[in-house]
């Protein structure tokens, strides 16, 4: 949830001082406040009085009930149609008044979940693998970072609802219609067979921990890729347009930080130098991180202006940030028969961070191009880079 | 009455059912108001909403918050013309009329105001997004936020094309206009629409103002005004808005010098399926391809590794 100091300059073009719950008196006339509003009849069932029956009241016009030339006596519909259409084509006004939308409230929290959430779809996928290759022990290890990467993203989705206590509504209704509704219930899934993965690990039930580790790569699928679709089904310009590429970009992002994670993990628990797990998640993650550098890019470039947003403030530090701890990282992959194999750590540790800055300046600019009231116009008029 | 069919939302979208319950809705003649602000106080006061201030957003306008919010849910929007001169501006921050009709250039034959208001679209996209099923269509095709299940994910906010639902920050849960439901189930009118002293918000069923708000821009044509136009009903379905608004507007000026998009639709129902199929191919393909990784065979290996291998799958 954001702070309320964050809050208020939105609200308040005049500062944030008038949002200020301090100084806003917040007191409702009934009930109290944060309860839904209460009103209750004098006598049950009986009828307003003074008014007529069924919007009889809201009929009754001065203007438009007498001869008061408001309205022609026919409708000329295809004229009104045409009128229409002409103020809704060609290329937008230069005087917009915004705003033309509102930018998404999510906080640091969410970003950092896409990250966590991210982390333990790749290593689904890297003990589905590891298990297929024979590399049991590491697959054991695996789902452990996925259980360990998962185990942080509840409490983060929750921090940041409006009413946190309120979370166990998400799984009140199955609605495949909305990605957060599908986002909740994947979650969900995948905590509960993660968990159930690794407790049988923990009582030595070899052929069932594998099989859930293999249902939970399926999942993890959907895990790491949802959340491209929660960002591209909305109005936002940015998002809505790139809707083509982000779930592919947050699927890369979620393999390679994945497979560092799980490098690390396995390194540390002394995975030896020259293994082949070791060398396949090298690939894996270097080719993933490489793979979404080329979408990002790609994608940026057929944006045009939209695409901008990208670029600017705080998205834009944070975008450069990533695609630089990538790139860095790739170059010391190549410099590794130089450098010795321990600079390889740093590279994974770099693909993290790169990760990381991807989520944070995705949902950034997501928040500049909302603002944008140019783009979202020329979004309305369908001008202005791809769809 | 109209050509064009009467637009009502899918039948099995209604989550509560009345017999004999019509689609309502709200036609704003922007060509009527006068910038009052009445709707505006009438819905905060039967709505019981906080205040947002009483100050005036500044810079010579009279627009008091510029913008629809979880306290707001009625917008008298001020679109003053930016050519008027600055100068015109007194001490206290507010424009000098007189002095500012006089000197602008061109000369000011206008100043437009148009109370905003939540749509109520027939493919509503906060309806679409709401997880937990907060939002819901009652019997008269509105879309209501039910304040004692939604749990302030915020999804419904990006999800909105006119930047409608917002958060509050203290409340933390999403709010916007309910076309004042408890007083339709009752027969009354929303308190904006009796409020309102011209008339210029007219409350009715759908087709009736939709006939209504036809033949005013008729009327409008008539006598000249050409730019007259209907947003958001009387289009056919290819051009409609959101498959057509509930709440709709007659402007004069393009729709973007109000802050309404030119052309939008539920963004959930244009873009998940295709979004969701190249997520989850990528997500498949990901999969395969760590697989492949893995089992491509290994650069060949020495002795001494073969064995440090085998003793790490003993966990030694």
């Amino acid at each position: 949830m954001p702070s309320p100091a964050d809050r208020a300059d939105i609200h308040s073009p005049t500062g944030p001082a008038e949002g200020d719950p301090e100084t806003r008196d917040t007191t409702p006339a009934l009930g109290t406040r944060g309860e839904p509003g209460r009103w209750q009849r004098a006598v049950e069932g009986a009828r307003v009085a003074l008014h007529k029956r069924a919007f009889g009241d809201g009929r009754w016009s001065f203007l438009y009930s007498y001869r008061s030339e408001y309205a022609a006596d026919r409708a000329d519909t295809e004229a009104v149609a045409a009128a229409a259409a002409r103020a809704r084509r060609g290329p937008p006004p230069e005087q917009i008044q915004g705003p033309m939308m509102n930018p998404a409230v999510w906080t640091w929290e969410v970003p950092l979940y896409f990250w966590f959430g991210g982390i333990a779809a790749g290593s689904s996928f890297v003990a589905l693998a590891c298990d297929l290759a024979g590399d049991h022990r590491s697959a054991r290890i695996a789902r452990r970072v996925a259980l360990g990467a998962l185990m942080p993203s509840p409490p983060l989705l929750i921090l940041d609802l409006g009413r946190p206590e309120r979370f166990v509504n998400m799984l009140r209704i199955f609605k495949p219609r909305s990605p957060m509704s599908m986002g909740a219930w994947c979650l969900s899934v995948f905590g509960g067979l993660s968990s159930a993965a690794v407790g049988a690990d923990l009582i030595g039930r070899k052929k069932e921990a594998r099989a859930l580790g293999g249902a939970n790569a399926v999942v993890g699928g959907y895990l790491g890729s949802y959340t491209g679709v929660l960002l591209a089904s909305t109005a936002v310009p940015l998002w809505a347009r790139s809707k083509m590429f982000l779930g592919p970009i947050f699927v890369t992002t979620a393999v390679a930080t994945g497979a560092a994670a799980t490098r690390l993990v396995l390194v540390a628990s002394g995975l030896p130098d020259g293994h082949r797990t070791r060398h396949a998640l090298g690939r894996v993650e270097a080719t993933a991180i490489a793979i979404e550098l080329g979408l990002s890019t790609w994608n940026e470039r057929r944006l045009g202006d939209t695409g901008d947003a990208l670029e600017r403030g705080r998205a834009g530090k944070l975008f450069h940030l990533a695609k630089w701890s990538v790139r860095a990282g790739l170059a010391l992959r190549v410099a590794r028969p130089k450098l010795g194999s321990k600079i390889h750590h740093v590279a994974s540790g770099l693909y993290l961070l790169g990760g990381l800055a991807f989520r944070y300046a995705w949902v950034a600019a997501g928040h500049n191009s909302a603002s944008d009231d140019a783009d979202v116009a020329r979004m309305g008029r369908h001008e202005g880079g791809e769809a | 009455m109209s050509a064009v069919p009467s637009v009502r939302a899918p039948k099995r979208e209604r989550s509560i059912r009345r017999e004999g319950a019509e689609r309502v809705g709200f036609f704003t003649d922007t060509t009527v108001c006068i910038g009052c602000k009445a709707c505006e106080v009438a819905c905060k006061q039967w709505n019981d909403l906080t205040s947002d201030g009483g100050e005036l957003v500044g810079g010579g306008s009279y627009d008091h918050t510029r913008r629809l919010s979880a306290s707001t849910w009625r917008h008298v929007r001020f679109i003053e013309n930016p050519a008027l001169p600055t100068a015109a501006v007194a001490g206290d921050g507010l424009p000098d009329l007189v002095q500012m009709a006089e000197a602008a250039s061109p000369p000011l034959d206008s100043w437009l105001f148009m109370s905003d208001v939540c749509k109520h679209c027939t493919n509503a996209g906060c309806m679409d997004a709401c997880p937990t099923g907060a939002i819901i269509r009652t019997e008269f095709d509105t879309v209501v936020i039910q304040a004692d299940v939604c749990n302030g994910c915020g999804y419904c906010i990006p999800s909105c094309p006119f930047g409608v639902p917002d958060r509050d920050p203290e409340d933390g849960r999403a709010a916007k206009c309910t076309l004042c439901y408890d007083r339709l189930e009752d027969g009354l009118e929303p308190a904006c629409a009796k409020a309102c002293p011209t008339d210029s918000i007219v409350f009715g069923p759908y087709d009736e103002i939709v006939d209504l708000a036809q033949k005013r821009v008729t009327r409008l044509h008539e006598r000249g005004i050409e730019s007259a136009y209907l947003y958001g009903a009387g289009d056919p379905p290819e051009a409609s808005l959101a498959g057509g608004l509930g709440a709709f507007f007659l402007l004069t000026e393009p729709p973007e010098r109000y802050g309404l998009p030119a052309q939008a639709d539920s963004p959930i129902q244009e873009n998940v399926v295709p979004a969701t199929a190249a997520a989850v191919g990528a997500g498949l393909l990901a999969a395969i391809g760590v697989a492949a990784a893995f089992v491509v065979k290994p650069p060949r290996v020495g002795r001494r590794q073969r064995v440090r291998a085998k003793l790490w799958q003993e966990g030694r």
